[in-house]
């Protein structure tokens, strides 16, 4: 992979932070540019054209969202939320605005790192192609809409639950919020969780080993659904 | 009428001849006898128009004069004047009776001079033949004055015990109703409906707030024809006066002020109905204790309310000085360890080696996470004990909550067997899950402080008719001696001279969380050892929760 040509543009106003950050990525082959307001920020983005953007959401002169909204309206470079954990809302707020993915504070390196690598794979990569998809043993040819298990027994899905499945794959390991993934689903005028929830439920006990303890199905609290296709990839970084 | 501080002159215009000082003393025992027949009627019948000189009382007199003439008259043929004198007497007595002493001295002197003009020789002439009836004239008199005096002095004192009676009896029914009363609001209603009742007026109660500025409290229609009277006007600006002057005043109506042991706290007004209608002394005197027992009622409510404030001010002081010293340890122990950490590593000379460093960047991020948690929590209870913590909650499924919180713990756990436990049927439950979540995180925390690591901490669940029962349990050595509701209180640790960071906030927290959903956390002890704590949570009446699939079936497979 050619990360070390790949540009990553920060929003953070505090120093340490700042510090930690450029350690972290420039240790891991990154460039590196940190701007400390919104506004030269923007600047930056446009004359550097970064490959990734991080954003802390509390900047000094003004709303983070409005710094996503920004940068949305003339790019789709993939952007990363950095947000406190109490701050549900705007997390929720920042995905209807077109970030791509959040760390929540304090974060920890390898996760973050994880999470940029990822994003920028899918996004080098572009969408997945509807192939197969491998979640644990289990194997789902998503356009044959087959799913098996690797001793050969076969996994019964609902056509709705491929077509959650199918939708949470497109995305790769990027969220999908509540309200994405309900639309693509059950249409544009369906608006109950409450069944998602409980086929997100379903699909955990056909496919996850131990569905109490989901590793490919991630709930988002607040925001929506990850789908996870290779666990270790984080912890490995 | 104009403003003036003397009832007198507003109870009555005096008549010309009361300048006359006999007359004078005749209007005063008017006044007196009528009055005590008001007092006694009070809660009965209307009152009637009340002039001091009640002259039907004389005419009386007159009339008991001449039926004690027409009665001794036919008798003079048989018996001497000695049991004739005695007839007039005894007309004398029986008039004293029920006249008062105006009428009763008329009565005497009318008695004295019938006889005289009837029955002493030469008859009917006012001539006395013999002078010595002009001594039995003047004995009959006197005895007849002694008797009328005797008679209404004890007619009177009689009058005065009912009426001291019958207003202790309205001032006693009033106060009752003041002493269940807990605010000012009910205290003025009650207030208002007393004096009404008992004055046959209508009243209002304005009470003077921290600026000083009157505002009507309450206001009660007692004539209750027209239902509900409305509130009636009132002199704001003379109220001010009245307060300022401390005393009551006289206007369109009575204004009294309300004055409690410092100062006056506000006015009532009472309007007398008909408005023309004045009110006696004693009616004045009455309103006054009314008002006082007003006032210091009202006193009393604002002692109770100034006391709750001082209690709730205290305890938050009180939660403020504990949090903050709490907060204070348990955040300067991380930060020592931090900073210790962070120079350990920053200086050269001690040439750590790669396994030393990593050791002391794990302590640094975990010391951190914890400091991080602390937080979260002391911010969540602050939120749920002084915010207007409003529920944003949406439909979740058990299994997910429970997922997330082992989760978030997981690092933590990583030394502790942890079992999940949830029946597949669960029905999904209406929260606001990041609360739900920092229940079973912070329960799961506690697992973790309180047990050694290798103990087996179980997550299950169950589904009741309208509740749905989480429990996070361990097998652990137990809760610690001791009333285990004490451990939902703030700042409360299982052992309170262990180690163990945390302001102990922990299960305040939970109890607070779980019963702003309308369920409740209690901590027992398993059967088989080890703590147990239980959540229950009430689950809406919800109809469709399996969901449908595009052709209409339900989803039934597992």
């Amino acid at each position: 992979m050619t990360e070390a040509m790949h540009l990553i543009l920060i929003f953070e106003d505090d120093q340490a932070i700042q510090n930690v950050l450029r350690m972290l990525f420039e240790a891991n082959g990154f460039r590196v540019v940190i701007a400390d307001t919104a506004a030269r920020g923007e600047n930056d983005a446009r004359l550097h054209r970064p490959d990734i953007v991080v954003v802390d959401l509390g900047l000094p002169d003004r709303d983070g969202l409005n710094v996503i909204t920004a940068i949305r309206a003339w790019s789709p470079v993939p952007i990363i939320v950095l947000t406190a954990r109490t701050a549900e809302a705007q997390r929720l707020a920042a995905f209807e605005n077109g970030a791509d993915d959040y760390v929540m504070k304090p974060f920890s390196a390898p996760e973050l790192l994880a999470r940029v690598r990822a994003i920028v794979r899918r996004h080098v990569r572009g969408e997945l192609p509807m192939g197969v998809l491998e979640l644990g043993d289990v194997s789902i040819d998503l356009s044959r809409r087959v799913a098996r298990r690797r001793d050969g027994r076969d996994v019964r899905l609902t056509p709705l639950e491929h077509r959650i499945l199918e939708t949470l794959a497109r995305h790769g390991d990027r969220i999908v919020t509540h309200a994405a993934l309900i639309k693509e689903v059950w249409g544009p005028h369906r608006n109950d969780s409450r069944a998602l929830r409980v086929y997100i439920g379903s699909l955990r006990r056909k496919l996850e080993i131990d569905p109490s303890r989901p590793r490919h199905i991630l709930t988002e609290l607040g925001v929506g659904y990850r789908l996870v296709t290779d666990p270790g990839a984080e912890l490995r970084g | 009428m104009s403003f003036t501080r003397n009832p007198a002159s507003m109870a009555a215009p005096s008549p010309p001849a009361a300048r006359n000082l006999r007359q004078k003393g005749l209007a005063l025992a008017a006044s007196l006898r009528r009055a005590g027949r008001r007092i006694l009627r009070f809660a009965t019948d209307a009152p009637q128009p009340h002039p001091l000189w009640y002259w039907p009382d004389y005419l009386r007199a007159l009339v008991i004069t001449g039926v004690t003439t027409a009665i001794a008259f036919p008798l003079s043929p048989h018996f001497g004047l000695v049991n004739i004198i005695m007839v007039y007497l005894l007309g004398t007595t029986v008039g004293a009776l029920r006249l008062g002493r105006g009428p009763s001295v008329v009565l005497a002197i009318a008695n004295m001079l019938a006889f005289d003009y009837f029955f002493v020789p030469p008859v009917f002439s006012f001539d006395v033949e013999d002078t010595q009836y002009l001594f039995t004239l003047g004995v009959m008199l006197i005895v007849a004055l002694v008797i009328a005096n005797l008679m209404v002095s004890i007619r009177r004192h009689r009058e005065t015990a009912d009426a001291r009676e019958q207003r202790t009896a309205v001032l006693y029914a009033m106060s009752r109703e003041l002493a269940v009363a807990t605010d000012a609001q009910a205290m003025a209603a009650a207030a208002v409906r007393h004096v009404s009742a008992v004055f046959h007026s209508t009243a209002v109660v304005l009470i003077a707030d921290a600026r000083g500025c009157l505002s009507p409290m309450s206001s009660d229609g007692p004539l209750g024809k027209e239902g509900q009277s409305p509130l009636p006007a009132f002199d704001a600006e003379f109220a001010q006066e009245v307060v300022a002057r401390g005393e009551r005043c006289i206007k369109d109506a009575i204004y009294l002020p309300l004055q409690d042991s410092r100062r006056v706290r506000g006015v009532i007004v009472v309007y007398p109905q008909p408005p023309t209608r004045a009110l006696p002394a004693e009616q004045l005197n009455l309103l006054d204790a009314f008002a006082a027992q007003l006032a210091l009622s009202l006193q009393r409510a604002r002692l109770a309310e100034a006391a709750e404030a001082a209690r709730i001010s205290a305890e938050r002081a009180l939660l403020r000085n504990t949090l903050l010293a709490s907060i204070s340890h348990d955040l300067r122990t991380p930060l020592s360890a931090l900073a210790g950490a962070g120079s350990l590593i920053a200086q050269p000379e001690y040439a750590l080696n790669t396994d030393r460093r990593t050791t002391l960047g794990n302590l640094i991020e975990r010391k951190a996470r914890d400091m991080s948690q602390l937080l979260t929590n002391v911010l969540e209870l602050m939120q749920m004990e002084f915010g207007n913590a409003a529920l944003r909650t949406d439909w979740h499924a058990v299994d997910d909550l429970v997922a997330l919180a082992l989760r978030t713990n997981e690092a933590r756990l990583a030394q502790w067997r942890t079992v999940v436990n949830l029946p597949t049927d669960l029905p999904l439950i209406l929260v606001e899950a990041t609360l739900i979540v920092q229940i079973l995180s912070n329960l799961l925390e506690n697992a973790a402080k309180y047990t050694p690591p290798g103990t087996t901490i179980t997550l299950s669940a169950a589904a009741a008719e309208k509740s749905v029962l989480l429990a996070v349990a361990d097998d652990g050595p137990g809760l610690p001696p001791g009333d285990p509701e004490r451990l939902f209180e703030k700042f409360q640790r299982g052992r309170s001279e262990s180690n163990i960071v945390g302001v102990g906030l922990g299960l305040a927290i939970c109890r607070a969380a779980a019963r702003l959903h309308g369920g409740d956390i209690r901590a027992m002890n398993n059967a088989g050892g080890g703590a147990r704590f239980e959540i229950t949570l009430p689950v809406e009446n919800q109809a469709d929760t399996a969901p449908e699939d595009e052709d209409g079936n339900r989803d039934t497979r597992r």
